[in-house]
């Protein structure tokens, strides 16, 4: 479990350095996305497996801990908590969740003549698109809660940036 | 105190900025209060109503009572996390430190002009991205290895398609397609997790951002540019799932 937990925490570090980097973020911030992606990936991973937790509950814990390492460290390198978090959170985007659920309408269409089958895929349909909204809920409150309880910090991590 | 013309060149001014920002995928509320900040710096007021694809903005000098207003068009620029935190620090600078327009002018312009990392540094690092991603999903090295190449095609195709202006949505249906097939072919090595290997092959044009801005939007009462986000994200989305579903019916017979 320790292990594995290790090798994800290291592969949502990359994934979230790699994604992050068709947005462009400063050469400064890839160790901070790397370290919050991490952490929250690894978190969020022990919850559902040694906790027993469901993926909404354990994205949102897992979010709140990486906007709240966002707002910390954002501070030390003076870069706004969205552009440290979002990359972050990329790894934990539900990808596969929201084009099932594109397959489901597709395979729906394809069998209204079946209607035991066709159920099937509605029920697929719904369950696909019911984890995605509240996975991505989850994790954009998760992650901007901090924002909203520490708002004077959160508005001021850019303050005293210096020019490069 | 401003006469006329230098009031209408802070507006245009403050109008690009702000469209550049929330093109660069910064959400309403920052690019509102950024606004709002450097308006301060010149002792004016600012009122802005933003929408997904325009912002419309006056400028108004309590002192003089003149008013001034813009209606600007964002443009399509790529998100830029950096342009945005230096954006932001800009307005910050003008905030504790006042500076004429002309100087806060050239700065800016500086800021525009920095270079982006270099495409074929953010390749590899996508491609490495997305091989990683495929270990999430449990998939083994040789998938890893799959989803790599493929991704490595799939990215530099999508960027010659954005090169030569083709439609977004077109370019990531294309994109996906190709990418899934080229994947596809990984049925023929016993040491590949071919089906995860096809899923995940296209997962690097997920657009994360636009979600999680978009719902950032609606949680602070900017519902019509949080749903437009959402929307824009969902046709992504769409693409996405119809190339991979082609490629899957003609290589696979079948969807996941």
């Amino acid at each position: 479990m320790i292990e594995e937990t290790l090798i994800r925490a290291v592969c949502a570090a990359v994934a979230a350095m790699g994604f992050g980097a068709v947005s462009n973020p400063s050469r400064r911030s890839f160790p901070v996305i790397a370290v919050l992606a991490a952490s929250g990936y690894a978190l969020r991973y022990v919850l559902m497996q040694g906790g027993g937790l469901d993926i909404a509950t354990a994205t949102l814990l897992a979010s709140m801990l990486i906007g709240f390492g966002s707002l910390w460290l954002g501070k030390m390198i003076h870069s706004p908590m969205t552009t440290l978090y979002i990359p972050a959170l990329l790894p934990m985007v539900p990808g596969m969740y929201a084009y099932k659920a594109v397959f489901s309408i597709i395979l729906f269409m394809q069998n209204l003549g079946e209607p035991t089958l066709a159920s099937v895929y509605l029920n697929d349909f719904f369950l696909n698109v019911i984890v995605t909204v509240t996975v991505i809920l989850c994790m954009t409150v998760g992650a901007s809660m901090p924002m909203f309880m520490f708002s004077r910090r959160a508005i001021t991590l850019t303050r005293n940036r210096k020019k490069h | 105190m401003h006469n006329s013309q230098k009031l209408k060149e802070i507006t245009v001014f403050i109008a690009d900025y702000a469209s550049v920002l929330l093109g660069s995928g910064v959400h309403c509320t920052r690019v509102i209060r950024n606004s709002k900040r450097i308006c301060e710096s010149f002792g004016l007021d600012i009122k802005m109503t933003v929408f997904a694809s325009s912002i419309i903005l006056t400028l108004t000098d309590p002192v003089e009572d003149e008013m001034c207003t813009e209606v600007v068009v964002i443009p399509q620029v790529p998100v830029s996390f950096e342009l945005n935190a230096e954006l932001s620090a800009l307005s910050w600078r003008a905030h504790d430190n006042p500076v004429a327009i002309g100087e806060l002018k050239a700065e800016y312009e500086a800021l525009l002009a920095k270079p982006r990392l270099d495409s074929w540094v953010v390749t590899f690092m996508v491609s490495l991205a997305n091989a990683c991603f495929c270990r999430l999903f449990d998939g083994n090295l040789g998938a890893m290895a799959v989803v790599f190449v493929t991704t490595f095609i799939g990215f530099r195709f999508l960027r010659l398609l954005k090169k030569n202006r083709v439609d977004h949505f077109l370019a990531v249906l294309l994109v996906s397609f190709v990418s899934s097939a080229l994947a596809s072919f990984s049925v023929f090595i016993d040491s590949v997790d071919a089906n995860i290997a096809v899923a995940t092959s296209v997962l690097f044009m997920v657009p994360g951002v636009p979600m999680i801005t978009g719902v950032i939007d609606i949680l602070e009462n900017h519902t019509l540019i949080g749903f437009a986000r959402l929307m824009r994200a969902f046709l992504i989305v769409l693409c996405l799932a119809v190339g991979l579903s082609v490629s899957m019916v003609i290589f696979q017979k079948g969807l996941l």
